[in-house]
């Protein structure tokens, strides 16, 4: 009924001041009501079903969706329209079949384009088919890719042109361990397996024959019994209903199993006595070049391909280097070097050659012409010589040059205009390569230049070209001359002290570079870099100082300062004043409680600022009233005030209304923005919320205020308010016993969780109305009465920080009702993690109490989802990666909220997403265009997979092109090319559009804001933003997460999406968290870097929601 | 005027929209909720042997104390009946609009049975062995029974979901994947939450060796959910129970206060035995359901079944302790 209401008001009153049809439909998308105006402009068709400006407008409303039935009415459009409309719909139709995969129809609708004035160039590609690349061949593998990627732990999605290159991968990271007895190296399990299965799988190939395929015609036929030994078998009970297989070799039934033959429906057909039919063909996979290339004479007699591939890790690695190399160069090179020479540095070529790309016989080095002379220098060939450049920058120096020009190619701007500066470029070269060039970088298993990468990609320049240096020059001089934390380097503390310019600390941070323990002053370098990126006045030198001597104990919480850039330098130092006052509590159980209810109070207030709850340039006042009174606080009933005082001033600057309830008020504003229309969506989240906060048993602020201002009645004589004492003492007494099997001994020999059980003990033993009525009416014992609630109001705030960041699912939070009770401030015995990292700790001990958080709640968003994510269900066999990908996966989808997203900016991303998309698919037809589109490419993704997308586009296959496309880069690469589309299609057009009437809500900054993720290890900061970097490689340590906080697709893609669905930007905050939960359980990887699967995931949740759409499931969605 | 009346409408289509705003904005509350009590129980004599033949009215069932009014009884998988006001029994028949509103007749005829599968690291040896018991098992289930077959290392499988169908069960179960890390308790929790959505009786069999290197859940908190949700957990361990206390204790544990049982049997015969003793467990058990009656106790509540008369000398029952109710919107 409203709907009809809305409509009828939109037609009339848009007539009224005479809008026309495509203005009124992109004045209520613009509103975020898509489904108005889809009826709008659909019942438009209706009234008038050969009006060309309604049938335009509804094709370019349903494209803007990217539904499919657009081709339908510009499809009408070659009738019925007039000269200009025909051509453009032409034009359109040839895109839109070419994105479809219908090549007869663009071919039709390119003669229709072409007669209607379109250009002569446009050329649709003959369809190509079959692997990408220079030269391949084929080698067999027996049996069936299904039992082979499930043996070799390869992603069942994976194309067998891909299968070679994912298993050279993991023999080269999983199938060899150091020998305990000599230097050789022996197979790991899992290459055993493989080869044992492999073995097995030959044995089938020969029961198959000719007809490659297992046949048993009947339960009493003599293949059975053959085939049954070969699968571990053998028969019990005679052959009909009873018969039941079972094992006879353990050895070759587990392989039978675990490479998923289908013995369930061998053993049916016995005991139904039908013929059991497997197609047991062999299975062809592409080889780079030929299999002679890879094996030579005496390998050769060893075995096959496979067998001599599999034996040799260091051929497995130079076949993965060579498969991730652009194929063009891999070829160059294959030619001009001889395999034994190259497989010698494959290792670095692995590492540090995905980025090497040749062309016209030249190497296109970081810094272009400028720096050819020092590159000619560093590798020992000039750029110009092409292979004989790349044959040194490998080989010279132990893989340093080649580790150094990796991490220069991937960086554009000032920043490698700063570095590529020759005699800047030499200079820190010698100080990364030092005197001694081994160990090289390439070999650990994963590549180790992960400071080197993170220097060079996050190096943030000031205006005059200079790096910036947070706090000046003298207080990195006075780090490396006093080394507050020990020293890092004799030789640079001698020459720090005669530091003059940055450019000599940027030196030292090369010099750090290469060594093997953590860079801890590139690490300070970089979070002050990022304190000092957003804020409108950098950090002052005695700020900086102060933060690089407590780095160590205080430094997990400078990215709290990062993400609220208002915070003065003032401010920073009292907090740091009061965590330094809290650490000094020598009490612990107070010192835990004090820091609790600090960190609970601090990580709401980053959550309000985060969300605009707290006006950006009130943040600072709030944070310095929130932790003036912690300074200096040494008893629980000063504790209790500072707690509740900290909310009373959340409750201030949030401007909530004087009365209102302190725990509704804080749960609306941690689900958002309560002030939004979609009150469906809001209210969902704060029922989440409370679900777990009482599942948790946790008391509701209100209560405690309230029972905290009875007791300051009672001391003004009033009488004792028995139903509230009794509320509260109900819910303490519901506090369930820490549920271990260890003894009192046992856990305080392990010093594990002792604190943390006797904070909550000390809560069940509470008899506060025994407590009240011994007060009586003296205020003194009454106020002590009041200081023993101190340790329950610190797990309310607590509590309140976990509810927001629970992950989907919450398992843990809905399982273990003291989850957040026992989260530890203070650590194990001897290290103080009071102000550290959140995290994990306890997994897999069932005697203890289960696995809980320890440290501070900096990292709470992160922890959480470490936690939970080994409860997410796989929808197929088993996960293959996850690790450090899924957590960063589920803070993206649960720390940006969407509540602040207008309308237009989902139009925005949707429409980029879909001018990407156009362009590839007009980059199959049209030449020169492709170039324009590699190039933005390139600047985001390697060279083989522009090169593949490439060739894929020029074979007109573009699905798969696509498939190799991220959505941040399709994002960006419509972005890039926007300005030279104007006028070319309605999805430029109305790009235009919202660029011209919302610059503000669609500018860079804005966009960065509404669909960036956070990315706490990389950017020191969970403010959510875009970087547009390109994706890292894996890395060693702690930069698996940089690499997965590089990843910035999801919520691009996410966004898209909801454009297509029609679904208002508010509802994201429910699905988004959905969606990737979906994502997740899909994901089905080889390897960390399997880029590919990540996307498919994303890209089945997608189909699955359009297809949920399409049958009216989603509020929202397109009817 | 035209568009004055316009103006007018769209203020009133506001107004009702302010007036539907006000009304959602009330805060849900949430309340303990006790929906029907689902509660299995053996009993067996003074030799350890399963009785069977007992009525309804042999029976006692007490919460916190409190006598409850049963609502319907079954034995084994015979068909269920239902307690009249008169303390009599007939055969549950459920009528079409009784139907539309609840679970089945058959939903408490036979049992839904989970088969959670370690399949982790530690399995590797008898991996296969394992999988031919636990097939064995299958097949030697009632008709009545539903089974679903779930395999866990690091994360849950669902290998073959809970179907009549037990065929399709020893497929799932057969093309099971072995290796990595063992969160047995997080898998074990999360086969509970399925079970806990399916009406009707239902328990989970665990088969593992013991281990888990990578729960977040503590074993009594997931023993907990079961006695909650009145799901017996049966393990079968294929390790020693001396060779590893704190599994073999925690087995102990989750088994007897959810009302199943622990085997610890390290050869391929003492598993198939474990498997028959559980098929016998699931034959001869009671299962009663009733709506509990009104008891201000909203944390754990006492469940105790007596056997009324004189026979009660002779016999003993094995039954969950009690529950703790559940709360919601």
């Amino acid at each position: 009924m409203r709907k009809v209401l809305v409509l009828f008001l939109t037609f009339v009153i848009g007539g009224c001041f005479g809008q026309t049809l495509p203005e009124q439909v992109r004045k209520l998308e613009a509103e975020g009501q898509v489904s108005d105006a889809r009826a709008l402009v659909t019942r438009a068709v209706q009234d008038k079903p050969d009006d060309p400006a309604a049938i335009a407008a509804l094709a370019e409303f349903l494209d803007r969706h990217g539904d499919a039935a657009c081709r339908t009415y510009y499809e009408k459009l070659l009738t019925l329209g007039g000269s200009a409309q025909k051509s453009a719909a032409a034009r359109r139709l040839v895109l839109l079949d070419l994105m479809a995969g219908e090549e007869a129809a663009a071919q039709k609708h390119l003669a229709a384009y072409r007669a209607a004035g379109g250009p002569g160039d446009w050329k649709i590609p003959e369809k190509t088919s079959g692997p990408i690349g220079p030269q391949t061949s084929v080698v067999e593998i027996p049996g069936p890719m299904r039992s082979f990627s499930r043996m070799a732990a390869l992603s069942p999605d994976l194309s067998p042109d891909d299968a070679l290159g994912a298993l050279a991968r993991n023999v080269v990271t999983n199938g060899y361990q150091a020998a305990s007895s000599s230097e050789a190296l022996d197979q790991t399990e899992y290459l055993k397996l493989v080869v044992k299965y492999l073995s097995q799988a030959r044995e089938l190939t020969k029961l198959a024959g000719e007809a490659r395929a297992i046949k048993v015609p009947a339960c009493e036929s003599p293949e059975t019994g053959e085939l049954l030994k070969v699968l571990g078998y053998r028969m019990r009970g005679g052959c009909g209903a009873e018969v039941v297989l079972e094992t006879v070799n353990a050895s070759r039934a587990f392989l039978t199993i675990d490479s998923g033959f289908p013995l369930g429906e061998l053993e049916q057909a016995l005991r139904t006595n039908r013929p059991f039919s497997y197609d047991y063909a062999p299975t062809k996979v592409t080889v780079l070049y030929t299999p002679d290339y890879w094996v030579t004479g005496k390998d050769k007699e060893k075995g096959d391909f496979l067998d001599t591939f599999l034996s040799d890790p260091s051929l497995c690695r130079l076949y993965l280097a060579l498969s991730k190399l652009d194929p063009h160069t891999a070829e160059e090179m294959r030619k001009a070097i001889p395999v034994q020479r190259i497989k010698a540095f494959a290792h670095v070529l692995d590492f540090f050659g995905a980025m090497l790309t040749l062309k016209d016989g030249k190497v296109a080095v970081p810094g272009g012409q400028r720096s050819a002379g020092v590159w000619a220098e560093l590798a020992g060939a000039p750029p110009d010589q092409g292979v004989a450049f790349l044959e040194k920058l490998i080989s010279r120096d132990d893989g340093w040059v080649a580790s150094y020009y990796d991490s220069l190619i991937r960086i554009q701007g000032p920043a490698l205009d700063y570095l590529t500066e020759p005699n800047r470029m030499k200079k820190h070269y010698t100080a990364l390569r030092g005197r001694i060039t081994s160990p090289g970088p390439a070999r650990p298993v994963f590549r180790s230049n992960t400071e080197l990468m993170l220097l060079t990609t996050r190096l943030r320049m000031d205006p005059n070209g200079k790096p910036h240096i947070p706090g000046g020059l003298d207080v990195w001089k006075k780090l490396f001359v006093e080394h507050p934390h020990g020293k890092y380097d004799g030789k640079l503390t001698k020459a720090a002290a005669g530091w003059k310019d940055g450019d000599e600390l940027i030196e030292a941070l090369f010099a750090l570079c290469r060594k093997a323990v953590e860079n801890e002053p590139l690490k300070m370098f970089m979070a002050f870099t990022d304190l000092d990126r957003r804020r409108a006045t950098p950090l002052a030198p005695a700020t900086v100082d102060r933060l690089i001597k407590d780095y160590r104990v205080y430094g997990a919480q400078y990215p709290i300062f990062a993400e609220a850039s208002a915070v003065s330098d003032k401010t920073i130092l009292q907090y740091l004043d009061a965590a330094q006052g809290v650490t000094q509590i020598r009490d612990q159980a107070l010192r835990a409680d004090t820091a609790g209810t600090f960190q609970g109070l601090v990580a709401m207030w980053q959550v309000f600022v985060r969300q605009n709850s707290i006006p950006t340039a009130e943040a600072e006042a709030a944070l310095a009233e929130l932790i003036t009174p912690f300074g200096k606080l040494r008893s629980n009933r000063e504790l209790f005030d500072a707690g509740r005082g900290g909310v009373a001033t959340l409750l201030k600057f949030t401007k909530s209304a004087a009365n209102a309830n302190p725990h509704d008020r804080m749960l609306d504003l941690l689900a958002g923005n309560s002030g939004s229309p979609d009150l469906e969506a809001h209210q969902q989240l704060v029922r989440e919320m409370i679900r777990i906060y009482e599942i948790q048993r946790l008391p509701s602020l209100k209560l405690l205020f309230d029972f905290a201002d009875h007791l300051d009645a009672l001391a003004k004589g009033e009488k004792m308010n028995a139903a509230l004492v009794n509320r509260l003492a109900s819910r303490l007494n519901d506090i369930q016993v820490p549920r271990s099997a260890m003894t009192t001994i046992e856990k305080n020999s392990m010093a594990f969780g002792y604190w943390t059980e006797r904070h909550i003990d000390q809560q069940r033993k509470l008899n506060l109305r025994a407590m009240v009525e011994k007060a009586g009416a003296d205020p003194e014992k009454l106020k002590d009465v009041k200081a023993t609630l101190a340790p329950v109001l610190r797990d309310s705030l607590v509590g309140l920080a976990y509810v927001h960041y629970a992950p989907p699912g919450a398992q843990i939070l809905q399982t273990n009702p003291i989850f957040i009770r026992s989260h530890d401030f203070l650590g194990l015995q001897g290290s103080v993690q009071t102000w550290r990292q959140t995290e994990v700790f306890g997994t897999g001990w069932p005697s203890s109490a289960g696995g809980r958080l320890v440290g501070s709640l900096a990292n709470l968003a992160y922890a959480l989802a470490e936690a939970e994510q080994n409860f997410l269900i796989p929808t197929r066999e088993q996960a293959l990666i996850w690790g450090d990908l899924v957590p960063q996966m589920i803070v993206m989808a649960k720390v940006p909220r969407f509540w602040n997203v207008k309308p237009v900016q989902v139009q925005w991303v949707g429409l980029h997403m879909r001018q990407g998309e156009s362009l590839l698919s007009e980059a199959m037809v049209d030449a020169k265009l492709r170039e324009q589109v590699m190039q933005s490419l390139d600047r985001r993704a390697p060279p083989a997979r522009v090169r593949r997308i490439d060739t894929l586009l020029a074979g007109g296959r573009f699905k798969e092109a696509l498939d190799q496309t991220t959505p941040a880069e399709l994002f960006l690469l419509s972005t890039d090319l926007n300005s030279s589309r104007a006028g070319k299609d309605p999805i430029n057009d109305a790009i235009a559009r919202l660029a011209e009437n919302h610059r503000q809500e669609v500018s860079v900054e804005a966009i960065s804001r509404a669909f960036g993720t956070p990315k706490p290890t990389l950017a020191n900061s969970y403010h959510p933003e875009l970087l547009n970097l390109r994706t890292f490689p894996t890395l060693m340590g702690y930069s698996s997460r940089i690499m997965a906080e590089s990843w910035e697709s999801n919520l691009l893609y996410y966004a898209a999406l909801a454009n297509q669905l029609g679904m208002h930007p508010s509802q994201l905050n429910v699905a988004v968290p959905e969606w990737t939960q979906k994502t997740v359980e899909s994901i089905f990887a080889t390897h960390l870097e399997d880029w590919p699967a990540l996307l498919r995931s994303l890209r089945l949740v997608g189909e699955n929601a359009r297809q949920q759409a399409r049958q009216g499931a989603p509020a929202g969605a397109l009817e | 005027m035209r568009r004055i009346w316009i103006l007018g409408a769209a203020a009133a289509v506001l107004s009702g929209t302010a007036w539907l705003v006000a009304q959602e904005t009330t805060r849900p509350t949430f309340r303990v909720k006790v929906d029907m009590v689902v509660l299995n129980f053996n009993v067996t004599d003074n030799k350890g042997r399963f009785v069977n033949g007992l009525k309804p009215s042999d029976f006692r069932i007490l919460e916190d104390g409190i006598v409850q009014k049963v609502n319907t009884f079954a034995e084994g998988n015979k068909t269920p009946l239902q307690i009249q006001e008169d303390g009599s029994a007939k055969p549950l028949v459920v009528n079409a609009e009784d139907r539309a509103k609840g679970p089945a007749v058959d939903t408490f005829v036979g049992t839904n049975v989970f088969v959670l599968f370690d399949t982790s690291n530690y399995m590797y040896r008898g991996f296969v062995y394992a999988s031919d018991a636990i097939a064995d098992f299958i097949r030697g289930l009632d008709r009545a029974d539903s089974v679903a077959v779930y395999t866990f290392s690091r994360n849950l499988s669902r290998a073959a979901g809970l179907a009549k169908e037990h065929g399709e069960a020893i497929i799932g179960l057969r093309k099971a994947v072995a290796g990595d890390d063992a969160a047995l308790y997080n898998a074990l929790l999360l086969t509970l939450r399925d079970a806990s959505k399916v009406p009707g009786r239902k328990v989970v069999i665990v088969f593992s060796n013991g281990p888990d290197n990578a729960s977040m859940v503590a074993p009594d908190d997931v023993r907990a959910v079961a006695e909650d949700e009145g799901i017996p957990i049966y393990v079968i361990s294929t390790n020693d129970a001396s060779k590893d206390p704190v599994s073999s204790s925690v087995f102990k544990r989750i088994s007897t206060r959810t009302g199943g049982q622990v085997y610890f049997a390290k050869t391929w015969q003492k598993q198939v035995e474990a498997f028959e003793s559980i098929r016998e467990s699931l034959g001869n058990s009671y299962t009663v359901t009733y709506y509990p009656q009104q008891n201000p106790n909203d944390g754990f509540r006492k469940i105790s079944v007596e056997i009324v008369g004189d026979i009660a000398k002779k016999y003993r029952v094995r039954a969950r302790p009690g529950y703790r109710p559940q709360s919601g919107f």
